[in-house]
C-alpha cells in the first residue's frame, strides 16, 4: 500500500528516555534546607519531590547536565534498538548548559559515540522540548532518517545551598520551591518504528512582543561577578494570570489546525509548573474525558525535560488509534508550544 | 526585641519583608488590601517568625484577616 502525501511527511516518535539525579528530595528535606515551612510548600506548591544533581548541604555538584542528557538519550536509543550509526542529528534544548562552549549538545554527542552529524543546541525554557521536536521534524522531512531530541536543566548555579529565605526577594525565592534537575530525550524517525507515535502537529510560536519576561535567568562574567543583580526572578503573578488562558488557546489552536474534536483526545499533557499550578491550569480547560499525564509532582519543574517525562509516562498506555495533546507555555518571553500525537 | 510587642512585630514586617504598611493603621488593614501581601510574603513571614522562635502553623495564619490577627497567633505560638 502506498503512503499518502501526508503520511510521507509525517515524523514519528520511536522511543523516549528520562533521567533524574540521585534520590528524591521531599518537602521535609527541602523545607529544612531552605529554612522555610514544609506546610507552606504542601499547601501552595503541592509538588511532592524533586531531584538535585548537587548536594543541598554543601553545594557540591555530583552530576552535570551532560550526565543527565547522555543517560536519557542512551535510554531512548536503547528503547528503539538504535545504535550510534542510526542517529543522523542531535538537538539539545536547555536553559542551563554546563558551559557556554563547548556546548552540552556536543559533549552528549561525544559520549553517545556519535560523529559527523549536525548537532544543535537550543537555548530555551519550558518550550525547549517542543522547539527541539519542531526543528527535528524539519530535519527529518529534509531527508534525515532518524535523530535525537534532548532536553534538560540543572539548578546548581542558580539555587544556593544556604539561602536566607526570609530576606530573599519573592521573585527569587519562588524558584527554590519549584525547580529540580532532570533530562529527557526522544528518537525521531521518518517511518513508524518503536513506539510508532505520529507527530501530527507542532505548535511553536513566540508571542512576546512588547511583553515583559515572566522568567529571568541571568549569568555573571569576569567584569560583573560582584554585581548584585538577580540571577533568577520569576514574575509568578503574571504566570498565574496568563498561563491558564494561554494553555486553553494552545489547545484550541492545535485542535482547530487538525480538525480534531476535543472528544478525540484520549490523553492530555498539560504545562508542568508545579502540582498546584498544573491542577489550576487543568481546571481552567474545557471539560474533557482525556486522561491527564503529569509528572511535576514527582520530578519538580525540570524545564526543558518536562515534556519528555510526560511522553515517557504516556507511552505505556498509548494504544493504536489513541490521540494526545501536549501543551507548553514558556513564560520567559511567552512562547506558545504544543504537540498533537497519534499512535499508529 | 521580642515580636510579642506589636510595634516590634510591625517594624519587622515593614523592614524585613519590605512591605509598605499604612501608618498608623497597618496592624488592622485587611491583608488583602496590604500592598505586596501575597503567598510568597506569607512564606517569608513564616521563616522570619521561626527565626524568632515562633512556629505558627500556616493553616492558622491563613485564617488571619490582618497583621494584628497574625500577631495574636505569634504570641500564642511562642516557643
Amino acid at each position: 500500500m502506498s503512503a499518502t502525501a501526508a503520511e510521507r511527511g509525517t515524523v514519528y516518535l520511536a522511543a523516549t528516555g528520562t533521567a533524574l539525579p540521585g534520590a528524591p528530595v521531599d518537602n521535609t528535606a527541602l523545607a529544612a534546607l531552605l529554612g522555610i515551612s514544609e506546610e507552606w510548600i504542601d499547601l501552595f506548591v503541592g509538588t511532592k519531590t524533586r531531584h538535585f544533581g548537587w548536594d543541598p548541604a554543601t553545594g557540591e555538584v555530583r552530576g552535570t547536565l551532560a550526565d543527565l542528557c547522555t543517560e536519557a538519550a542512551a535510554q531512548a536509543m536503547d528503547g528503539c534498538g538504535f545504535g550510534p550509526a542510526d542517529i543522523e542529528f542531535l538537538i539539545l534544548a536547555t536553559a542551563t548548559p554546563d558551559t557556554l562552549l563547548p556546548t552540552t549538545a556536543g559533549e552528549v554527542a561525544d559520549r553517545l559515540g556519535l560523529g559527523h552529524l549536525p548537532v544543535f543546541q537550543i537555548q530555551a525554557g519550558c518550550s525547549g522540548a517542543i522547539q527541539a521536536i519542531d526543528l527535528g521534524r524539519t530535519l527529518v522531512r529534509g531527508g534525515h532518517r532518524a535523530g535525537l531530541v534532548v532536553g534538560g536543566d540543572v539548578t546548581h548555579r542558580f539555587l544556593s545551598a544556604t539561602p536566607e529565605a526570609a530576606r530573599m526577594p519573592r521573585e527569587e525565592l519562588v524558584n527554590y520551591v519549584l525547580f529540580g534537575d532532570g533530562a529527557g530525550a526522544a528518537v525521531l524517525t521518518d517511518e513508524p518504528e518503536g513506539e510508532r507515535v505520529a507527530v501530527r502537529a507542532v505548535l511553536n510560536s513566540w508571542t512576546g512582543q512588547g511583553r515583559p519576561p515572566g522568567q529571568l535567568l541571568d549569568w555573571y562574567g569576569t567584569t560583573d561577578r560582584d554585581s548584585g543583580r538577580p540571577m533568577l526572578a520569576e514574575d509568578y503573578k503574571a504566570i498565574e494570570e496568563h498561563v491558564p488562558t494561554i494553555t486553553a488557546e494552545i489547545l484550541w489552536e492545535l485542535l482547530g489546525g487538525l480538525g480534531w474534536d476535543l472528544d478525540d483526545i484520549g490523553f492530555l499533557l498539560p504545562p508542568q509548573l508545579s502540582e498546584r499550578m498544573t491542577a489550576r491550569i487543568v481546571e481552567g480547560l474545557p471539560a474533557t474525558s482525556a486522561r491527564e499525564v503529569s509528572c511535576v509532582s514527582e520530578t519538580g519543574n525540570t524545564g526543558n525535560a518536562l515534556p519528555f517525562h510526560q511522553l515517557d509516562r504516556l507511552l505505556p498506555d498509548f494504544t493504536p488509534g489513541s490521540r494526545a495533546l501536549a501543551l507548553c507555555v514558556e513564560s520567559s518571553r511567552w512562547f506558545r508550544a504544543g504537540l498533537a500525537l497519534e499512535k499508529v | 526585641m521580642s515580636l510579642d510587642n506589636v510595634d516590634v512585630f510591625l517594624r519587622t514586617v515593614r523592614d524585613d519583608l519590605g512591605l509598605d504598611l499604612p501608618d498608623p493603621s497597618g496592624a488592622d488593614t485587611a491583608l488583602v488590601d496590604l500592598p505586596g501581601w501575597d503567598s510568597l510574603n506569607l512564606l517569608r513571614l513564616v521563616a522570619l517568625l521561626e527565626e524568632s522562635g515562633h512556629r505558627v502553623p500556616v493553616h492558622r495564619l491563613l485564617e488571619a484577616q490582618s497583621l494584628r490577627d497574625i500577631h495574636t497567633l505569634v504570641k500564642e505560638y511562642r516557643r
